[in-house]
């Protein structure tokens, strides 16, 4: 049942290029985080997530410090190591100091065409508009100089139809995994995602809808597991999320950036497609990179957790991203004075040995009660 | 550092300014970023106060260490900006040079000098539960255009509707106009002070501009922030136009990139002293210079030169923009080369600088060097590595030719 998925991640660059081929369309590379593919899709394009690698990093070394985070130094590595050959365009959002960096860097090393788009930080709807009206328009002309096509009003409602499709099927994945214990693997839950960050999106939707209807509870022990939510920018790396199912304990949900931030975006609305985006930015969940007044990540963690009917929090942090890093203190003193357990773990993309974090795992979970022994 | 009267002056005006914040009764306390438009909260005679120059001035005074501490032990990470743990620090334990900073009652951030203030900003606003105002200025990867420029001042809008709700009274744009007139003078002092590093030799480094630069930071706006500034450009010029050095025997003129290194300055003082090298220019002593670049040139409309230079910040430019400028330094203050500061705690100036270093000394044929350190936290700076860095760099650089130096004179007069 998992096996394309697992397929897809296995060989990344294969998969890419027989998708590629078969569409014709040019493979642009979508670094962190909320660019609308819909609007690349809808011109032609063929958008591929990329939330880092598991690269050593070599030659990017000699273009970001070490105290960049893992995300943006694995993906640099990517493109130094010669191992994004297929990637023939490159898009941005302005989420973060390093990203806004990263994409004037990419201008100077590679000869690429970059798509940016400036997520506003103003949170009055009239700005919001009107910033995303000016970054909309530089868009849509550098995209057609990549594929050559025009966006129609038909083909962007079409690609979001196709999105939004995909995004509505991970979230009843999502759902089925926090309403019905056992029933996936943690595992396999995120091969599933991560292969969605590089399987076309037509391609991805018929697999996510033979998944669905295919799942069954696997059978195991009937105690309760010990259950927590994940909160984080990226839910990578894979291996590294093996070891709940190895120490028996189920991720009920998460909060990553990579995962549940994204997959709760609804359809992108197209009608009038600079307040569509506006609504897809600050729509759905909170996150650390986006000012958004409006939403409280406090609460909305405070409630996620009582949803899923978890026994804790754990921290999954990307070392050196700081908008992450800022949130952190006052989210842990809240779930604190809410008595929900939390703790943080500290990652990095090429981590070599996931051993330690199998320690803090199996110890918090213990903490939170039900691990069997 | 250089024996300016002037600095006695300077102590007792950020004294007075302290003393006068952390005494407030009636006038509301602003916390403000360093790129915020000050102008505003002038304009509506609160006090501005800049956790960032505080920051700034406890590491100079080898206070940060401690504040950063109390700030990791609830929970900061280490890897954050070290100003914001500084600060976070001050907050908890009331320490640094003022005994803490009066608290605010409301916020306003500005994103032209990072994103990491966006975060920071949030901490405070929910730690103190204020109102926070945003103004968003976009980075200009294509460089500045007419729509930013609007975008920028149609928030302008909506912040002086946000001081009115706070306030709770009428914003006052007559006001607005005098302090912006005020601030625009200071501005223009502070660069024509800058610009005397155009001489040979140097009167005024930039060692001396980090000192000198906090009252264009916080009390832009304000008649005694001109006067000050018309005092020490006299002074400056004087010892210009006597061609008294801060550099005994200047032999090296360079430009430094990037914040300082607060708690650093007084030795890489006597460094660069001792090796006869001036820093001359620096894009951190200008990012406060560059209103004028925009009054009555671009547009006759105050708000609308005001949106443009707070959008025109170094760091806020892209990186072909950001090398023609360096490189424009290079050549106008002849210096002979440059030094990019790594700094852990600063990813807009610090992140591809790699890339610009390699990029500068192609363009200019001169040396430069990057130093890995950071500008508040001295527990992640190795002295041996940077001074050892630097002492290569100034071995590898050819010394200026100080009979030549006088092509680089320019006429310099005051506001």
């Amino acid at each position: 049942m998992f096996a394309p998925f697992r397929e897809t991640i296995a060989d990344i660059s294969a998969a890419i290029r027989k998708h590629r081929d078969r569409l014709g369309r040019p493979v642009i590379g979508v670094l962190p985080a909320y660019f609308p593919l819909e609007v690349i899709h809808a011109a032609g394009g063929y958008p591929v997530q990329l939330w880092g690698s598991g690269l050593a990093i070599a030659h990017a070394e000699a273009y970001l410090q070490p105290h960049c985070c893992s995300v943006a130094r694995s993906t640099l590595e990517l493109e130094m190591s010669g191992s994004a050959e297929l990637i023939q365009g490159y898009a941005f959002t302005s989420l973060c100091d390093t990203l806004v960096n990263l994409r004037e860097l990419y201008r100077r090393l590679f000869a690429k065409p970059i798509l940016g788009l400036a997520i506003p930080v103003a949170p009055s709807a009239e700005r919001r508009r009107e910033l995303l009206s000016a970054e909309l328009a530089h868009i849509l002309r550098r995209l057609e100089g990549v594929t050559g096509r025009k966006i129609s009003p038909d083909s962007l409602r079409e690609s979001a139809r196709q999105y939004g499709r995909v995004r509505a099927l991970q979230r009843e994945l999502y759902r089925s995994r926090r309403d019905t214990p056992g029933i996936i693997r943690n595992a396999d839950f995120y091969a599933v995602l991560k292969a969605g960050f590089f399987l076309p999106v037509e391609e991805y939707g018929l697999l996510l809808e033979n998944l669905l209807a295919g799942l069954q509870p696997v059978t195991g022990p009937s105690i309760r597991r010990p259950r927590v939510v994940l909160s984080g920018m990226v839910f990578e790396p894979l291996d590294a999320q093996e070891l709940f199912d190895t120490v028996g304990a189920e991720v009920a949900d998460d909060d990553f950036a990579s995962g549940w931030r994204s997959v709760s975006k609804d359809t992108l609305r197209v009608d009038d497609p600079a307040e569509g985006i506006a609504e897809f930015l600050f729509g759905g969940a909170p996150c650390c990179c986006l000012h958004n007044p409006d939403q409280d990540r406090h609460e909305y963690l405070v409630q996620k957790v009582r949803d899923a009917d978890a026994d804790g929090v754990i921290f999954w942090c990307v070392k050196f991203c700081e908008p992450d890093a800022f949130d952190r203190p006052q989210l842990l003193a809240r779930l604190g004075k809410e008595g929900i357990a939390a703790t943080v773990l500290e990652v990095d993309l090429s981590m070599k040995s996931i051993e330690s974090l199998r320690t803090r795992i199996q110890a918090f979970c213990e903490m939170i009660g039900g691990l069997e022994m | 550092m250089t024996r300016l009267a002037a600095f006695k002056k300077m102590k007792e005006l950020m004294t007075l300014y302290y003393v006068e914040a952390k005494t407030a009764t009636v006038r509301p306390i602003a916390w403000l970023t360093s790129g915020a438009p000050v102008e505003f909260v002038y304009a509506m005679d609160a006090i501005p106060v800049y956790p960032e120059n505080y920051a700034a001035m406890c590491a100079a005074g080898h206070q940060s260490v401690e504040l950063m501490e109390a700030a990791e032990g609830a929970g900061f990470s280490p890897d954050i900006c070290a100003y914001a743990r500084t600060d976070f620090g001050q907050n908890r334990l009331r320490g640094g040079p003022a005994g803490g900073l009066p608290e605010p009652h409301f916020l306003i951030c500005s994103t032209n000098i990072c994103k990491t203030v966006i975060k920071w900003y949030e901490v405070l606003a929910r730690q103190f539960q204020v109102p926070l105002f945003m103004l968003d200025t976009p980075f200009l990867h294509e460089g500045l255009t007419t729509e930013m420029v609007g975008y920028v001042v149609r928030q302008f809008g909506q912040l002086e509707r946000f001081l009115e709700g706070v306030l709770k009274r009428p914003f006052d744009r007559d006001r607005l106009e005098e302090v912006i007139a005020l601030s625009r003078k200071a501005v223009g002092l502070w660069k024509r002070i800058l610009d005397l590093g155009r001489r040979v030799p140097v009167p005024f480094t930039c060692l001396d501009a980090f000192i000198h630069i906090a009252p264009i930071v916080t009390l832009r706006g304000t008649q005694a922030c001109v006067d000050y500034y018309r005092a020490l450009f006299d002074e400056v010029n004087d010892r210009a136009e006597r061609k008294i050095g801060s550099v005994p025997g200047e032999r090296y003129r360079v430009l430094w990139d990037n914040l300082p290194i607060w708690f650093k300055m007084r030795s890489l003082e006597t460094f660069f002293e001792e090796r006869r090298c001036a820093l001359a220019a620096a894009t951190y002593a200008n990012s406060w210079a560059g209103m004028e670049d925009f009054i009555g040139v671009q547009t006759s409309d105050a708000r609308e030169a005001l949106a443009a230079s707070y959008l025109n910040i170094y760091i806020n430019y892209g990186f072909e923009q950001r090398i023609r400028y360096l490189e424009r330094l290079i050549a106008e203050f002849g210096l002979t080369g440059f030094i990019m500061h790594s700094n852990r705690s600063c990813k807009p100036y610090s992140v591809g600088m790699y890339r610009l270093k390699e990029e500068l000394s192609q363009r200019t044929g001169k040396p430069g060097v990057i130093i890995e350190a950071d500008q508040n936290d001295p527990r992640v700076v190795s002295d041996a590595q940077v001074e050892g860095r630097l002492e290569a760099f100034i071995e590898s650089m050819a010394p200026n030719d100080l009979s030549q130096g006088s092509r680089h004179v320019v006429q310099c007069r005051p506001a």
